[in-house]
């Protein structure tokens, strides 16, 4: 099962708040799933300096499914 | 999808923020010119006063702003690595704002001294700063749109300097260059080749990030800058004849059409935001583009019709619709996005995960910024009055330099929040600095 985040809609920093905060309670071996149109290089540097590993995956209406666990 | 922001390279907040600070003093200056001198003022283009207001508003206000915000655009939206960033911009900064002033100071008493000095400080400032930017700009991996419109602009920011040395020398030496010529040139590559560039391919960015509106089209993105350059080479023909004299009323449309398609894209976009919630800076942006289009209207009217056109406050008019309408209105509301958003940013950095770093809302208040935006509309509109009634030229004054002061003020907080939320983060341990 994995935790959503749809950051679309948010104005910027929104979606990197929000993640951050449920990368907090993220239990091991789960996963958190967001949804953004861009891809967010201040969120893969976060995510790189605090073991957390991503795979990312383009949609064709622009919408960027990006998926954390931890490493 | 808006396009990707990186922030591996981005220079310290210093950087930028030294730029954004001076910005605003420059605007109060103007502000404050109006109030001593009233109406007579502003009763053509070309009086010392009015050549005064302009260059404190394009060389001042202006100038130190998009400096700025270029130093952190580069890095961060088209991943170039200015080359010893911070030392360049201990450079730039202070002799950009000497050289505005001692250029400001030389039009009343037309001092060759002050004209000459500005001239070399000009050369020396720009010219640092081109050269580096350029490279950066030059060498990035990045590609797109954007690049290319920021290359434009840098070109443009390059012609208007030279153009302008080469009038201030002029002025200073009392030579007799077709002055007219000379300058409407030096303008029209400095508000058109190098400003709207400028503040298109930012909102190439900055629209769909922060406004969540769709993307812009890409057959604008493409053509903009092609097609600006292409109007400004045409418009650069009167400095070697008069072959062109009767079509010059056409290419000047032409160039507001390109600059008011712009205007009217992003208009439509924010229309189409897929949430609509309120915001400053998308409200700043409504005011420019909505001038841009008064603008072009204005200018099309006194096309049509010579007795409007030709009456010397028909420029003015102009002039506070292009520097006070757009520019000022849009800059305004950028670094009210920008500066929140970078402090953030860098105490994101300082955070880690460990501790989650203020709203960005926190750091400067809405309120604050509400009513100078409100005081902002009100002096434009009170400006546009002046023009028709003289009379109103010193409350117009009035109001821009407390505006504009108001807008240093509320960019001041911005930095003392950085810096409290900074310490605050150090002293919990949280965080280190890098």
């Amino acid at each position: 099962m994995s935790r959503v985040i749809d950051g679309r809609d948010l104005q910027p920093p929104e979606p990197l708040e929000l993640t951050l905060a449920a990368l907090d309670t993220l239990p091991d071996g789960e996963e958190l799933k967001l949804l953004l149109y861009c891809q967010p290089h201040p969120l893969y540097q976060i995510l790189k300096r605090n073991g957390y590993v991503w795979r990312d995956e383009m949609h064709p209406d622009g919408t960027n499914e990006i998926h954390i666990r931890k490493a | 999808m808006h396009p990707d922001l990186s922030f591996d390279q981005a220079p310290p907040v210093s950087v930028p923020y030294r730029f954004f600070l001076t910005a605003p003093w420059f605007g109060v200056a103007a502000g404050l010119l109006l109030v001593i001198q009233g109406g007579d003022a502003l009763v053509s283009r070309w009086t010392p006063q009015a050549l005064m207001l302009t260059h404190l508003l394009t060389v001042g206000f202006m100038l130190q702003a998009m400096v700025g915000a270029l130093f952190q655009f580069i890095p961060v939206a088209a991943g170039g690595n200015v080359w010893q960033a911070n030392r360049l911009a201990s450079l730039v900064h202070p002799v950009l704002a000497v050289a505005a002033v001692l250029l400001v100071l030389a039009f009343p008493s037309s001092t060759p001294a002050l004209f000459h000095a500005a001239a070399g400080l000009f050369a020396i400032a720009l010219g640092s700063y081109g050269l580096i930017v350029g490279i950066a700009l030059w060498r990035t991996p990045a590609q797109g749109a954007t690049i290319l419109t920021l290359r434009v602009a840098l070109f443009g920011l390059m012609v208007t300097a030279t153009l302008g040395v080469v009038l201030a020398i002029g002025l200073g030496l009392q030579k007799s260059l077709d002055l007219f010529e000379w300058t409407n040139v030096h303008a029209a590559w400095g508000l058109g080749g190098w400003a709207l560039m400028l503040i298109a391919g930012v909102s190439y960015f900055v629209v769909p990030m922060f406004q969540l509106t769709p993307k812009y089209p890409a057959w604008l993105t493409r053509t903009l800058p092609w097609a600006m350059l292409a109007v400004l080479c045409l418009w650069s023909s009167q400095l070697i004849g008069d072959g062109f004299v009767w079509l010059r009323g056409r290419i000047w449309l032409m160039g507001l059409l390109v600059a008011t398609t712009w205007g009217v894209v992003t208009l439509r976009l924010q229309f189409r935001r897929r949430r609509k919630v309120p915001d400053i800076t998308l409200t700043f942006f409504r005011g420019g583009m909505l001038s841009l289009v008064a603008l072009f209207i204005s200018a099309l009217l006194f096309e049509v019709n010579p007795n409007w056109g030709t009456h010397p406050r028909a420029d003015v008019w102009l002039g506070v619709l292009i520097l006070q309408g757009v520019f000022v209105s849009v800059i305004n509301g950028m670094l009210y996005k920008i500066m929140p958003f970078l402090n953030w940013l860098h105490l994101q950095r300082l955070c880690g995960l460990t501790v989650v770093p203020p709203n960005m809302k926190k750091m400067i208040p809405d309120v604050s910024m509400f009513w100078q935006m409100r005081l902002h509309f009100s002096a434009l509109a009170l400006m546009l009055c002046s023009v028709v009634w003289p009379i109103l030229t010193r409350p117009a004054g009035a109001l821009f330099a407390l505006s504009c002061a108001w807008m240093g003020v509320n960019l001041l907080i911005g930095v003392k929040s950085y810096r409290q939320f900074k310490v605050q983060i150090l002293a919990s341990g949280a965080g280190s600095e890098s």
